[in-house]
C-alpha cells in the first residue's frame, strides 16, 4: 500500500484582499476548492524530483503578506514602470502612458464584463497538471496586471513591473501578470522579482502571454528574490501565426527556486527564442524547467540555457520539447551548457524530446564542465589574480547570453551583478 | 638576472627536464635551439609556473629571489613573461578586457593608479600598430579564430603592453610569413635593453638574423648539451642535430616538424 501522500495545508487555502471584481473573486474559490487534495511534490514526482527537498512550505509561510511597504528597485528603470509590493499593485509608485491602443490596468480596477472574460482565459497558456503551482496562485492572487495591445499598437519603452516581497515578516505574495498582445503589437516586459526583509517567505507568480498573428512580444525575467524566500513562478505562453516570442531569464539562486517556462507554437511561422542563465553559490538551488510545444507546423524553437553552480548548490534544467504529429517542418534547436565550479556542487540537466512529425530539424545537447585551467594559467601568467581570472572565464561562460538582453541598463545592471555574484562565489580562491 | 641550476621537472611521473643549468645576464639575449620534444616548452612553462609540471629537483631565482616558490601570477608582475607555443582561445572575454585586466594588474601591483577603459584605449591601438595587428582584434575573445601568425603577434603585442624583466618566447617565430617575421623581430627587438633579458626558444636560424643573440643553447632529452655564440646556431642549420651525439629519433622528429 502506497503512503498517503502529504498534502498542501490547508492554510495555504485562506486567499486574502477581496478588492476584486466578482468573477475573480468566483475563479479564486473554485481554484482553491481544487487544491483542497493537492499533493505536494515528493522526490518521486517526476518534474520536482532534484527539487522537492527545498520545498519547505510551512504553516508559517502560508499566510499572505501585508500589500503595503517601501519600494526600492534594484534596476535602473529606462521605461514605463509598474509597481507591486507583496503581489498588490502600488499605484503611486507606478508611472505608466494612458494610451488608446494599450491598456495597461490592475485587476481590481476591471470591470464586471472584463473580469468576466479575463477569468476565462487566465491559466489557460499553462498546462496546470505539470505546472502544480499556477493553480495556487489562482487561488490566492490578491491583484494582478492586465496589458492589452491592440492591433498594431507598439509600446514605445519597455515596461518594467517591479515585484518586491517584503519578507520582513513571514508569508506568502502572489504576483500575477496577463498580457493580450494583438496582431502585430509589439512590447518589451520586464519582470523584477526581488525582495527586501529577510524572513522566511514564498512568492508564488504566473505570467501570461497571448501573441495574436504578428505580434513581437520581448520579456525578460530577473530572479533576484531574497535569501530566505522561496520563488516558484510560472510563465505561459501561446504564440499565433507569424508571432514571435523572446525570453530572457535570469536566474540567482535561494533555498528553492523553480520557475516553468511552457510556450504553445499554435500558428504557423510562430517562433520563440528562450535565453536563460542561473548562477547559485553556497547551499542555493535553481530548477528550470521549459516546454516548447510544437503544435502548429513550420514553427522555429530555439533555446539556450546556461547554469553555473558554486560550493554545494544545485541546479536544475530540463527542456522539454514536443513536436504534435502535425507540426511538419518544424525548426527546434536546443542547449544546455553547464559549469560546476566547486566539487560539491551539483547540476542535473535533462533534455527530453517526443517528436510525433516526421519532417522536422531537431537538435540538443547538453554538456557540463569544469573551467578550463590552461585558460587560467594563461590569465594569471599574465599577472591578473586567480580571483579575477576565475570571475573572467566564469563571466566568459555567459557572456555571450548576457549580451543579447535587449536592454542596456538592465544587460549593465546584470552584468555588476553577476560580477558581484562570482567575485564572492570566489573569495577564497 | 636569471640563475638556473639543476632543474628537474616532470609531468605525470616522466622526467623531461634532467638537469637544466643557465645563467642570463641583464641585457642579454639568449636563444635555445634542440629537436622536438627535447623539453625547450617545458623548461619555459616551469619558468612561468605551470602546475602541470612538477619540479623535483633545482633552484631557480630572478634577481635573487627564489622564484619557484612564487605562483604564477606573483612571477608575472615581478617581470616574468612567457610567449607561448600554442596560446590559448578564450571565448567570451575580449582581448582588450583581457589586456586591461592585466596591464591593471601590473600596475596595481607597483602602486601605479589603474588605467580607465579611454586611455588603455589609446594605448593598446598604438601597440597593436607595432605589431601590425588590426585594432578590430582588439574587441574579439582572447585569440579566438586567430590564425596562427596573429596568435604569435598578439603574444608580443602582450610583451610590449606588459614591458616584463624576463621575456621568454617560445617559438614565436613559427607559423609567420615573412612580414610577420619581421613584425615580431621588431617587436622582440623593441623590448631589448639593458635591464632586460630575454630566452627564445626557436628551431629557425632565419629569426636570429633578425634578433642577433648573445648566447646559442642546445637542448637535447632535457639537458643543455651545448651552448656556444651566435655562430652555433649557424652551425646547426648547415649540419643538424647529429653531430653533437643526439639520438637518431630525436633528430627524425626535428626534421619531420
Ligand atoms: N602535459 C604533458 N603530459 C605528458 N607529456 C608531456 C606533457 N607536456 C609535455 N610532455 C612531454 O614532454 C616532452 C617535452 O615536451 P616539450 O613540449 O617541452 O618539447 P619541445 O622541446 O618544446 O618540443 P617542440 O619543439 O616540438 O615544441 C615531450 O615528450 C612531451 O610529449
Ligand atoms: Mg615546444
Amino acid at each position: 500500500m502506497k503512503p498517503a501522500p502529504t498534502l498542501l495545508s490547508s492554510a495555504f487555502l485562506q486567499p486574502a484582499g477581496q478588492a476584486l471584481p466578482e468573477p475573480l473573486l468566483a475563479l479564486r474559490r473554485q481554484r482553491g476548492a481544487a487544491l483542497v487534495d493537492m499533493p505536494l511534490p515528493t522526490r518521486k514526482t517526476e518534474n520536482w524530483k532534484y527539487s522537492s527537498k527545498y520545498l519547505k512550505l510551512t504553516d508559517e509561510i502560508a499566510g499572505s503578506l501585508p500589500a503595503t511597504g517601501k519600494t526600492g528597485s534594484a534596476l535602473a528603470v529606462p521605461g514605463y514602470k509598474v509597481v507591486f509590493i507583496n503581489g498588490v499593485m502600488v499605484p503611486e509608485a507606478s508611472e505608466y502612458p494612458d494610451l488608446n491602443d494599450i491598456l495597461i490596468q490592475r485587476f481590481g480596477d476591471l470591470s464586471e464584463a472584463e473580469a468576466n472574460e479575463l477569468a476565462e482565459r487566465l491559466d489557460s497558456t499553462l498546462d496546470t497538471r505539470t505546472v502544480q503551482f499556477a493553480g495556487l496562485n489562482s487561488a490566492r492572487f490578491e491583484d494582478g496586471l492586465l496589458i492589452r495591445l491592440k492591433p498594431n499598437a507598439v509600446l514605445d519603452k519597455p515596461l518594467f513591473i517591479i515585484h518586491e516581497v517584503t519578507a520582513s515578516t513571514s508569508g506568502s505574495a502572489f504576483p500575477r501578470v496577463f498580457v493580450d498582445a494583438g496582431r502585430n503589437s509589439q512590447i518589451t516586459l520586464v519582470e523584477e522579482y526581488f525582495s527586501s526583509g529577510q524572513e522566511a517567505a514564498l512568492v508564488n507568480t504566473v505570467t501570461e502571454f497571448n501573441l495574436a498573428d504578428g505580434a513581437n512580444v520581448t520579456n525578460i525575467r530577473l530572479n533576484m528574490d531574497g535569501e530566505n524566500v522561496q520563488h516558484i513562478g510560472a510563465t505561459g505562453v501561446r504564440q499565433q501565426r507569424n508571432s514571435r516570442f523572446e525570453s530572457h531569464c535570469m536566474g540567482f539562486g535561494g533555498p528553492l527556486r523553480r520557475h516553468d517556462l511552457q510556450v504553445w507554437l499554435e500558428g504557423e511561422g510562430a517562433e520563440c527564442k528562450l535565453n536563460g542563465v542561473v548562477v547559485t553559490q553556497g547551499s542555493q538551488h535553481y530548477d528550470n524547467h521549459t516546454t516548447i510545444e510544437h503544435v502548429a507546423a513550420h514553427c522555429n524553437s530555439e533555446e539556450t540555457y546556461r547554469n553555473i553552480a558554486a560550493d554545494k548548490s544545485h541546479a536544475v534544467f530540463n527542456g522539454r520539447i514536443h513536436i504534435h504529429k502535425d507540426a511538419q517542418k518544424s525548426n527546434a534547436n536546443m542547449n544546455n551548457k553547464n559549469l560546476l565550479l566547486s566539487t560539491g556542487a551539483e547540476i542535473d540537466t535533462k533534455p527530453e524530446l517526443e517528436i510525433y512529425a516526421d519532417d522536422v530539424k531537431c537538435a540538443h545537447g547538453a554538456t557540463i564542465g569544469q573551467l578550463d585551467e590552461e585558460s587560467l594559467f594563461y590569465l594569471v601568467s599574465r599577472g591578473i589574480g586567480r580571483r579575477e581570472a576565475n570571475v573572467l572565464l566564469t563571466m566568459a561562460f555567459i557572456n555571450e547570453l548576457v549580451a543579447q538582453i535587449p536592454v542596456d541598463a538592465v544587460k549593465d545592471t546584470m552584468q555588476t551583478r553577476l560580477n558581484q555574484f562570482f567575485d564572492q562565489a570566489f573569495q577564497e580562491v | 638576472m636569471l640563475s638556473i641550476k639543476n632543474l628537474h621537472a616532470s609531468v605525470e611521473g616522466n622526467e623531461i627536464l634532467k638537469g637544466i643549468n643557465l645563467e642570463i645576464k641583464a641585457g642579454e639575449v639568449h636563444a635555445i635551439m634542440g629537436p622536438n620534444g627535447s623539453g625547450k616548452s617545458t623548461l619555459a612553462q616551469v619558468l612561468a609556473g605551470n602546475e602541470a609540471f612538477e619540479v623535483t629537483a633545482g633552484e631557480v631565482t630572478l634577481n635573487g629571489d627564489n622564484l619557484m616558490e612564487k605562483a604564477t601570477e606573483d612571477r608575472a608582475r615581478e617581470g616574468v613573461f612567457l610567449a607561448f607555443q600554442y596560446p590559448v582561445e578564450i571565448p567570451g572575454v575580449s582581448n582588450l578586457q583581457f589586456m586591461r585586466t592585466a596591464v591593471n594588474a601590473m600596475r596595481h601591483h607597483r602602486g601605479e593608479p589603474e588605467m580607465n577603459a579611454a586611455e588603455f584605449m589609446k594605448l593598446a591601438r598604438e601597440v597593436s600598430k607595432q605589431v601590425d595587428l588590426d585594432p578590430a582584434f582588439l574587441k574579439r575573445g582572447v585569440n579566438e579564430g586567430f590564425s596562427g601568425g596573429e596568435k604569435k603577434r598578439n603574444e608580443i603585442m602582450q610583451a610590449l603592453l606588459l614591458q616584463p624583466k624576463l621575456a621568454i618566447l617560445d617559438e614565436t617565430d613559427s607559423g609567420l610569413d615573412i612580414d610577420a617575421l619581421k613584425v615580431v623581430a621588431d617587436g622582440v627587438n623593441a623590448l631589448r635593453s639593458e635591464d632586460r633579458a630575454i630566452l627564445m626558444v626557436t628551431h629557425y636560424q632565419r629569426l636570429l638574423d633578425h634578433i642577433v643573440p648573445d648566447h646559442v643553447h642546445v637542448l637535447a632529452d632535457g639537458k643543455i648539451v651545448k651552448s656556444g655564440g651566435r655562430e652555433l646556431a649557424l652551425e646547426l642549420e648547415e649540419r643538424g642535430y647529429a653531430w653533437l651525439g643526439i639520438r637518431e629519433d630525436d633528430v627524425a622528429a626535428s626534421s619531420a616538424n
